[in-house]
C-alpha cells in the first residue's frame, strides 16, 4: 500500500463498471459480430453470439413480460411459513440503458451506431415493451418540469461536464429503485421476519415483522421497505427514498417525496416472477405509474453468463454443484471514473487497468 | 434420552438455584439456535470496545480515548520493516486511513468497527450486513472450500467456515492490501490469513476472538479477543450508510420545479 495512492486497483469492480457501461452493448446483442474470442473470456463476460443461437445469453434475450397472476402459492415454503423464493434472478429484458424502450438503444447515442445495445434491435414493434405498463402508452406521466429535467441529465450524460450528469451508479451509488432490478444478476436470501436482497450495486433488507418506516428525515437511496406475503405476492411498501438514483441511462427521477408500492408476484414454478411497481409522485408526475420488470430464476444448470449470473461454482471435494457468492464491493472507483456512460473510446482507455479477477462464470 | 432431559433441567434448575455467580453458564445453556441445533447468530451486534482506535493498549491522546487494546500478545510482532511501515502510517492516520474513504474495513476490522452489523443465519451460511458502507460478507458454512484461483483479492477476504461445538470457526483468506486494522496504521498485505473463533457467552454477548498471521508483516501469528453486544433497544435497525457517496451527495440534488429550486 503506498500511502498517498489513487487506488484504480479495486479490479474486480471496475470490471463490472466496464462490463455494465461499455461491453454490455457488446455482450448483449442479438445483432453483433461475435466479440474476438481472446477478450471474452479475459474480461470475464460470456462470448457474445448470434441471439438466435444462443437464446438465453447476453443481457436481453426475450422480449415479452409474461402474465402471471397474484394468487395462491402452491411452492415450497420456509419453515417460517414465507414462499422460499430464495436464489438468484435477473430480468430478462435489457440492462438500464433505456426505461420505456428497454431494447431501443439508448436514444440520441453518438455511439450508437458503433455497436450492440447501444442502437435499437430490430423495428420498435419487434423489441419489447416499455417498462412502463401504466399508463397504456408506456410514458411516464411527468410534469413538464420533471421531463424537461429528465432530457436534460439524458443528454447530459453523453457529456458528463457537469458532476450531476455523472450517471450516480457509475460513481458507485446504489441502484436504487427501480434500477436494482435490471442491473446485473441479484440474490435473495430470506429469514424469519426479513427478505433480504443481494444486489450489484447495494443491498435491500425487506422487514416483514414491522410496518413502521422510518422517520421521514431519513433519506436513503435504497428507501425504506416494509414487506408483508399475499399468496404468491410478495407486497413491499417503500418509503424515504432520497431521490438520487436514476431509473436508467435515460435519466428519469422521482423526487424524495415519493410513495412505491412494490409487488414481487412469484410464478408456482418458481422460475419466473414479476416485478410490479408503483410510484405515487405528485411532485413530478400527473398520475401515478407502474413499472413492470420480469425476472426469471438462474442456478448452477443455467447458461454462462458474465452480467445476469456472475456465480461460480463452489469448490467442493463430493461433487455438490453449488453456487459460490463473492463479495461484490463498488467503493474504490468512486472517485475518477466518470462518465456513466462514456463513449466506449473513454471506457477503453480504462480497461486496460482491469485485470480479470472477477472470477469468469464457470458454469458448464 | 429422557432421562437425559430430565437429568438437564434437574441440573439448569439447580444452576439456577445457586443464584447470579454462575448466571453466565445458565445462560449459554439457552442461547439461539436454528432448527439444525447449531448456535443462531442473527442479530444485530456491537462491540462497545475502542479497539478500533488503536488495537495496542495506550494513554489518551487527542484523536483517541486510552484503552488496553485487544491484542492477547499486548503488541502487534511487526517486522522490524513491518514496524517502520506502521508508524509511517500511524504519522499519516487521520488523512490515510482507508475508513475515511468509507472503503470496506475488511476482516477483522469491520467487527470491531464502532458501527453495528447485522447477521443474518441459515445452516448454509451466515450473512454480515456491514452498516458501514455497503459490505456484505456471506461466511459459507456449507462444507465448500476456498476457490482453487487464489488471486481474488477479496476486501473481505473468502470465509469458509465450520462448526467445533457451539464454536463457529472462520478460516479467511485471499485478502487485498488495501486495507487497515484500525485508525493507528496497522495494517497487513495480501497473505493476511485470519482464523476467527466465534462463541456465544450468553444469549446477548458474543466473544469474537481471531488469529491473525501474515508472515510479511509479522513475525509471528497473535491474537484479539473482542466482545460484541447485542442491540437490544426497542426498534432498533441497520440504517443503510453508503457513506462513499457522502462526497458526492451534493451534486445530486433532489430534482425540484425550476421556482422551487430558485428559492434556495
Amino acid at each position: 500500500m503506498n500511502l498517498p495512492k489513487i487506488n484504480y486497483s479495486g479490479r474486480r469492480r471496475l470490471i463490472l463498471a466496464v462490463l455494465g457501461f461499455a461491453l454490455a452493448p457488446v455482450i448483449g446483442s442479438g445483432q453483433q459480430p461475435p466479440a474476438p474470442a481472446a477478450t471474452a473470456p479475459a474480461t470475464g463476460a460470456p462470448r457474445a453470439a448470434p441471439q438466435q443461437a444462443r437464446p438465453a445469453g447476453g443481457i436481453g434475450y426475450e422480449k415479452t413480460v409474461p402474465v402471471i397472476k397474484e394468487g395462491k402459492w402452491t411452492g415450497k415454503r420456509l419453515p417460517d411459513g414465507q414462499p422460499d423464493v430464495s436464489g438468484d434472478w435477473s430480468n430478462t429484458i435489457a440492462n438500464h440503458n433505456n426505461t420505456t424502450d428497454p431494447q431501443g438503444g439508448i436514444p440520441g447515442d453518438p455511439q450508437a451506431a458503433r455497436s450492440g445495445n447501444r442502437r435499437p434491435l430490430g423495428p420498435r414493434e419487434e423489441r419489447a415493451p416499455s417498462r412502463v405498463s401504466d399508463p397504456a402508452d408506456g410514458q411516464l406521466p411527468y410534469l413538464p418540469w420533471a421531463r424537461a429535467k429528465q432530457e436534460e441529465f439524458a443528454k447530459g450524460f453523453f457529456v458528463g461536464t457537469r458532476p450531476e450528469w455523472v450517471e450516480p451508479l457509475a460513481r458507485c451509488a446504489p441502484a436504487g429503485i427501480p434500477k436494482s432490478f435490471y442491473w446485473h444478476g441479484y440474490e435473495i436470501r430470506q429469514y424469519p421476519g426479513y427478505v433480504l436482497f443481494l444486489f450489484n450495486s447495494g443491498w435491500r433488507i425487506i422487514y416483514l415483522a414491522d410496518p413502521n418506516h422510518l422517520p421521514p428525515s431519513i433519506k436513503l437511496w435504497q428507501g425504506d421497505s416494509r414487506g408483508h406475503w399475499e399468496g404468491n405476492t410478495l407486497v413491499v411498501d417503500v418509503s424515504n427514498l432520497n431521490s438520487k438514483a436514476r431509473f436508467g441511462r435515460t435519466g428519469e427521477f422521482t423526487t424524495e417525496n415519493v410513495h412505491v408500492v412494490e409487488k414481487f408476484i412469484f410464478d408456482n414454478s418458481n422460475q419466473r416472477y414479476n416485478y410490479v411497481a408503483t410510484f405515487t409522485d405528485p411532485d413530478a408526475f400527473s398520475r401515478p405509474f407502474t413499472v413492470t420488470v420480469p425476472a426469471k430464476r438462474w442456478t448452477v444448470d443455467s447458461p454462462p453468463n458474465g452480467w445476469h449470473y456472475e456465480v461460480p461454482l463452489a469448490n467442493t471435494t463430493d461433487g455438490r454443484k453449488i453456487p459460490d457468492h463473492f463479495e461484490r464491493i463498488c467503493v474504490e472507483n468512486n472517485g475518477g471514473f466518470g462518465r456513466g456512460a462514456a463513449p466506449a473510446s473513454t471506457a477503453s482507455t480504462v480497461s486496460p487497468v482491469t485485470a480479470p479477477s472477477t472470477p469468469p462464470a464457470t458454469n458448464p | 434420552m429422557k432421562s437425559l432431559l430430565k437429568q438437564s433441567v434437574l441440573m439448569l434448575s439447580a444452576l439456577g438455584l445457586l443464584g447470579a455467580g454462575i448466571a453466565v453458564a445458565a445462560d449459554s445453556g439457552k442461547i439461539p439456535r436454528l432448527a439444525n441445533g447449531r448456535p443462531d447468530f442473527s442479530g444485530i451486534w456491537q462491540t462497545t470496545s475502542l479497539a478500533d482506535y488503536d488495537l495496542e493498549p495506550h494513554a489518551g491522546r487527542k484523536d483517541a480515548p486510552p484503552g488496553l487494546g485487544i491484542v492477547e500478545e499486548g503488541e502487534i510482532p511487526y517486522t522490524a520493516q513491518a514496524l517502520a511501515k506502521k508508524q509511517k502510517y500511524f504519522a499519516a492516520r487521520e488523512s490515510e486511513d482507508p475508513r475515511l474513504k468509507c472503503w470496506t474495513l475488511g476482516t477483522p476490522r469491520g467487527i470491531y468497527y464502532p458501527e453495528p452489523f447485522q447477521i443474518f443465519e441459515r445452516a448454509e451460511d451466515l450473512t454480515v450486513v456491514f452498516e458501514f458502507g455497503d459490505s456484505v460478507r456471506t461466511i459459507h458454512t456449507n462444507g465448500t472450500l476456498h476457490p482453487v484461483d487464489t488471486d481474488h483479492e477479496f476486501w473481505l477476504g473468502d470465509s469458509r467456515g465450520h462448526w467445533e461445538g457451539d464454536t463457529l470457526v472462520v478460516d479467511v483468506r485471499d485478502f487485498n492490501d488495501e486495507t487497515w486494522l484500525s485508525r493507528a496504521g496497522d495494517f497487513h498485505d495480501e497473505a493476511l490469513h485470519v482464523v476467527e473463533r466465534w462463541k456465544f457467552v450468553d444469549p446477548n454477548t458474543i466473544e469474537y476472538r481471531a488469529t491473525l498471521e501474515d508472515p510479511g508483516v509479522y513475525s509471528k501469528p497473535w491474537n484479539i479477543d473482542v466482545f460484541l453486544y447485542r442491540h437490544r433497544e426497542k426498534n432498533f435497525q441497520l440504517i443503510e450508510n453508503y457513506c462513499y457517496t457522502h462526497d458526492y451527495d451534493q451534486y445530486y440534488p433532489v430534482p425540484a420545479p425550476p421556482s422551487a429550486a430558485n428559492v434556495h
